[in-house]
């Protein structure tokens, strides 16, 4: 979210130091679909992670959505993310900003695991 | 120490034989999963109050939740297909079981009460699923039934890992 204000102070410095034509270039190097993220989904179900291996981008964004009746939790291994309880029926969003293989398990249910890979 | 936990895992056994030769049907089927996560949800509700150990007691809790949430699960498919849970020797079984574990844990306290709680969830939790496998699931006429087993048994399975890493450490 907060590369947003500081694109749109990229694009009017470069619209102040150059040409109206060339600031127009500026913006359509910057993939639009990078700009907000994809959103995944992980569907948490009969006690695992489907998938149980994502990759994603940089700035994308996952969703796990418990679909059991009882509790889970997505949990980092090194700490990176750790979403708590996520209750039956309800789900967890997380903004992938820093790359790296995340290993994660359910607390609550340790024969959970996942992994998700940000490049 | 024991007895308890044996007693479940042969009632559950010598049960599941006896219903083996024409096997359970749905409606016993029923009856017994929701049979079998009562048992667990009783056993859970007395650890949450009486453990001492705090790892014990937020297990207890959680299978307070997790088997809540099985059975509410298996009571709207049972009253979707319109089923009525017929009760049966392997459902009275458990229960019978399920109370004198109760008993013997009620006399208990500290360390002991722990102990004895874990280990009967361990041998507890493996009963439940070696029934599931030998009985309850090949004797599932009803795909969803039959669907609602197999996806809750994978939490069974973490249940007795779960509990089986508690024993370990309790045991230290």
């Amino acid at each position: 979210m907060s590369s947003g204000p500081r694109r749109w102070s990229a694009a009017i410095v470069a619209l102040l130091a150059c040409a109206g034509a060339h600031a127009a270039d500026d913006a359509a190097a910057v993939p639009s679909a990078r700009v907000k993220g994809v959103t995944h989904t992980i569907a948490i179900d009969g006690t695992a992670y489907v998938p149980a291996l994502l990759t994603v981008k940089r700035g994308d964004t996952v969703s796990w959505i418990n679909k059991d009746p009882f509790p889970h939790t997505v949990t980092a291994r090194g700490g990176a993310f750790d979403s708590k309880t996520i209750a039956a029926g309800k789900s967890w969003r997380y903004v992938a900003r820093h790359a790296g293989d995340f290993r994660y398990f359910c607390t609550l249910h340790p024969t959970m695991t996942g992994t998700l890979k940000v490049e | 120490m024991k007895m308890a936990s044996l007693l479940f895992a042969s009632t559950l056994l010598a049960a599941g034989g006896a219903l083996a030769q024409g096997g359970p049907t749905d409606a016993q089927i029923a009856h017994i999963v929701v049979t079998a996560n009562q048992v667990d949800i009783d056993a859970g509700k007395l650890a949450e109050s009486k453990a001492s150990h705090k790892d014990v007691k937020a297990f207890g809790k959680q299978m307070v939740t997790d088997h809540t949430g099985v059975n509410k699960q298996a009571q709207d498919l049972v009253k979707k297909l319109n089923v009525k849970p017929e009760d049966n020797a392997t459902s009275q079984s458990l229960k019978q079981g399920g109370d004198a574990n109760l008993a013997k844990l009620k006399g208990l306290t500290g360390n002991a009460f722990d102990k004895a709680y874990v280990d009967n969830e361990v041998t507890y939790h493996q009963a439940v699923i070696d029934a599931m496998d030998k009985t309850l699931i090949p004797n599932a006429k009803n795909d969803e039934l039959k669907g609602l087993l197999t996806k809750v048994r994978p939490a069974f399975v973490a249940h007795l890992e779960h509990a089986k890493q508690m024993q370990a450490s309790l045991g230290k």
